[in-house]
């Protein structure tokens, strides 16, 4: 739509994006914001979110500006077990360093954009797959804090795991 | 500061953790001290829980517990039982495949890990068709674990103060035919509230009818919609009209006026009718008591008086039945007057239960050896067994007692493996009656049978020739049936009585030729003389469904190359 109402988004780092009304509105956050201030030519600071993470979700936000709203947002309760199945654009979207992973995870939780929260913790999900505890502390650099008698409690205590 | 996984939310966490695994969610909770709280958070749990799982065991109470907030119950509990449940049985079902010793012993002890194990059982059910557990016992046992559900259900009319209601207890003969149909019977009661949310999506004012337009109308939108009645030239007597959840599912929702009249009592007590099947004679109808202190027409009565309950025919009309009509049948039928008000009152759960049975049975004598049935014969017919020996609401002892044997030749035969139910549920209804000893020695007989390892007795030990092999496929040569073979002998060893009785020595070969035990199409077990076998190499596909079923039984797998 030619027509439509533009909005300005101003990064943490003071770099300013302006972008169609239904773009930005992907943000349930900013949606509500919107509704509160009414129209408002002011751009709209995001204090938690800098340029680069900002130019990436705005360019998810793009690409997903027609979706339809999603039925089960937020619905924890669906009984259907969720699948960690990725579309291939947001499968190619999400290959970047886990730096920038971790900042689009936070910002879609800062922002609110429940369905880009989802694609990246797919993303992550499918990272720990099948991996042993050993295999997942490789792939996130995390330290081992364990005391040798914690780790073997740990053990003892999902032994039943094993048990298949 | 950099970002990792360990400084994301919780909130986050756990939505990963959703998307994981509990493996990788144990897996995660190892790394690290960050993950311990989240990986142990009963909100996680209780997703895997309600995920993972279908079929809960009512001991949990878990639709209840989903209500509660996830904190407050331990899940990662539960889920460590039903995972216990799971290997359980998954090890005892490798087990029954492996050895064909003590299966009762094992089956049992998968019945005994209760509900549950549907959930294990459905996943080795569906395993693919080229593995080995195809003909795997798993279909075999949650027939049984139906079964169990079932009689359990049925034993509790047994019981004072227990209540089932009429639509529980009827699905119960869903749960016995074994094409399951219907998964549970929860699906029967959703089936029916689904039709009752329809009629009141369509009908919104139906709440504001008097209670005897609202029963019209019911029984109206019940037929317009087919879920009352047989569609005109089908067989009456067709055995799948007996079945509650059938019906409901079957697109054509054809029924019996048994099944009708509690398909329309249902729907009318959701829309507040204290509707109840009337055991009028041949032909079960509807009654619908008033509230107190009102008429059908939802008018205020004066004092004392008791409203007139109406009568419906659901099976036959949307229109209310006539009581002077019902009346005067009775009359032509010589019913005394005591005799006419038990026929025009309502009809306890056990009545209709009870009475659905003698229709099953009348179904399966009437198409036995017939025309082909949608549903199982052999196992409605059990069905129907089962129920005249639970449920008697006047204690008929004789009828029990004339049906013993036929129950127990079914039972032995074709369900050995129901024998926990017999002796929990049967064999007390004899004591101290003269059949009780009879009936001990059997069960023992059936138990020791399958204790004794089965000894391979191998070829190269007979002297004589035997021609054909045990799994293949043959059709006699005089009765054209297809069969397979399931057992030799070198000659026939049936006794001297059965030789003389079958004509043995008029054969070309006579006696002292190879006779082969085999299990036909039909599902009986017959014992055929080797020059009246002429086999033949069909493929899985042109095998009759129920020489397959069949082979479950004794075969683990087909083999297309050495067919």
């Amino acid at each position: 739509m030619s027509g439509e109402e533009m909005i300005t988004l101003k990064s943490s780092d003071d770099v300013s994006f302006t972008v169609e009304r239904s773009v930005a509105e992907r943000s349930i956050l900013i949606k509500h914001l919107l509704e509160d201030l009414g129209t408002s030519t002011e751009p709209i600071p995001i204090p938690n979110v800098n340029e680069p993470v900002l130019n990436k979700v705005i360019e998810w936000s793009i690409h997903h500006k027609n979706d339809p709203p999603s039925t089960d947002d937020n619905d924890s309760e669906n009984n259907r077990r969720r699948t960690t199945d990725i579309d291939e654009w947001d499968q190619k979207f999400m290959q970047v360093d886990q730096e920038m992973l971790f900042e689009i995870i936070l910002a879609a939780n800062y922002l609110d954009i429940k369905p880009l929260l989802d694609v990246g913790c797919k993303t992550v999900a499918n990272m720990i797959k099948g991996k042993s505890p050993e295999e997942i502390r490789k792939t996130f650099n995390i330290q081992n804090d364990f005391t040798p008698e914690e780790e073997d409690q740990i053990r003892r205590e999902n032994e039943w795991a094993e048990d298949r | 500061m950099r970002n990792s996984l360990t400084s994301l939310p919780d909130e986050v966490l756990q939505l990963i953790l959703q998307y994981l695994d509990p493996h990788g969610c144990l897996a995660l909770e190892r790394t690290a001290r960050r993950f311990t709280s989240v990986a142990n958070e009963q909100a996680v749990w209780r997703y895997y829980c309600k995920t993972l799982f279908h079929y809960w065991d009512r001991k949990h109470d878990v639709e209840n517990k989903m209500k509660q907030p996830p904190s407050s119950i331990d899940w990662k509990a539960i889920f460590v039982q039903r995972h216990r449940v799971d290997s359980k049985t998954t090890k005892v079902l490798n087990n029954i495949l492996s050895s064909q010793c003590g299966r009762i012993q094992k089956v049992q002890s998968i019945m005994d890990l209760g509900y549950d194990v549907k959930d294990t059982l459905t996943r080795h059910a569906h395993a693919r068709n080229d593995q080995d557990d195809h003909l795997a016992r798993s279909n075999t046992i949650m027939d049984c674990l139906n079964r169990n559900m079932a009689v359990s259900e049925w034993a509790k009319l047994r019981e004072e103060g227990e209540t089932v209601s009429l639509e529980r207890a009827l699905g119960c003969f869903d749960l016995f035919v074994s094409q399951g149909h219907i998964e549970s019977l929860e699906e029967v009661s959703n089936m029916l509230n689904a039709v009752a949310e329809d009629l009141s999506n369509r009908n919104p004012d139906i709440e504001s009818l008097s209670p005897r337009q609202r029963a019209s109308h019911i029984a109206s939108f019940l037929r317009l919609n087919n879920f009352t009645g047989i569609a005109p030239g089908r067989e009456y007597h067709s055995l799948e009209h007996n079945f509650l959840g059938f019906a409901l599912k079957d697109q054509e929702h054809n029924s019996l006026p048994l099944i009708s009249a509690s398909i329309f009592c249902y729907i009318a007590r959701h829309f507040g009718l204290n509707a109840h099947p009337c055991g009028f004679p041949f032909h079960v109808l509807v009654i619908i008591f008033p509230s107190p202190g009102l008429d059908m027409d939802g008018f205020s009565l004066n004092g004392d008086n008791v409203g007139v309950p109406m009568y419906m025919d659901p099976f036959r009309s949307g229109e209310e039945t006539c009581v002077a009509d019902l009346q005067s049948q009775l009359n032509l039928l010589g019913a005394s007057p005591t005799e006419q008000s038990t026929f025009l009152g309502e009809s306890q759960t056990s009545e209709i239960v009870l009475r659905c049975g003698r229709n099953v049975m009348n179904s399966v004598r009437v198409i036995l050896g017939s025309e082909f049935s949608k549903v199982d014969i052999e196992s409605a017919g059990y069905a129907g067994l089962w129920s005249f020996m639970l449920v008697n609401p006047y204690g008929r002892l004789m009828e029990i007692r004339r049906h013993l044997p036929w129950f127990m030749d079914v039972f032995a035969s074709e369900f050995p493996w129901d024998i926990y139910l017999v002796e929990k549920h049967v064999l007390p209804l004899f004591e101290g009656l003269l059949e009780l000893r009879h009936l001990m020695e059997s069960l023992h007989a059936i138990r020791a049978a399958d204790e004794t390892p089965r000894s391979v007795r191998r070829r190269k030990d007979v002297q004589k020739t035997i021609e054909y092999q045990v799994g293949e496929i043959f059709r006699h040569r005089r009765y054209n049936y297809t069969a397979m073979i399931i057992g030799w002998d070198p000659e026939c060893g049936a006794g001297e009585h059965w030789m003389r009785r079958m004509n043995v020595d008029q054969l070309q070969a006579g006696r002292h030729q190879s006779f082969y035990h085999v299990h036909v199409e039909d599902k009986s077990v017959r014992y055929v003389a080797e020059e009246n076998i002429e086999v033949i190499k069909p493929t899985l596909s042109q095998l009759p469904g129920s020489l397959l079923a069949i082979a479950g039984k004794h075969f683990k797998r087909w083999d297309e190359e050495e067919r």
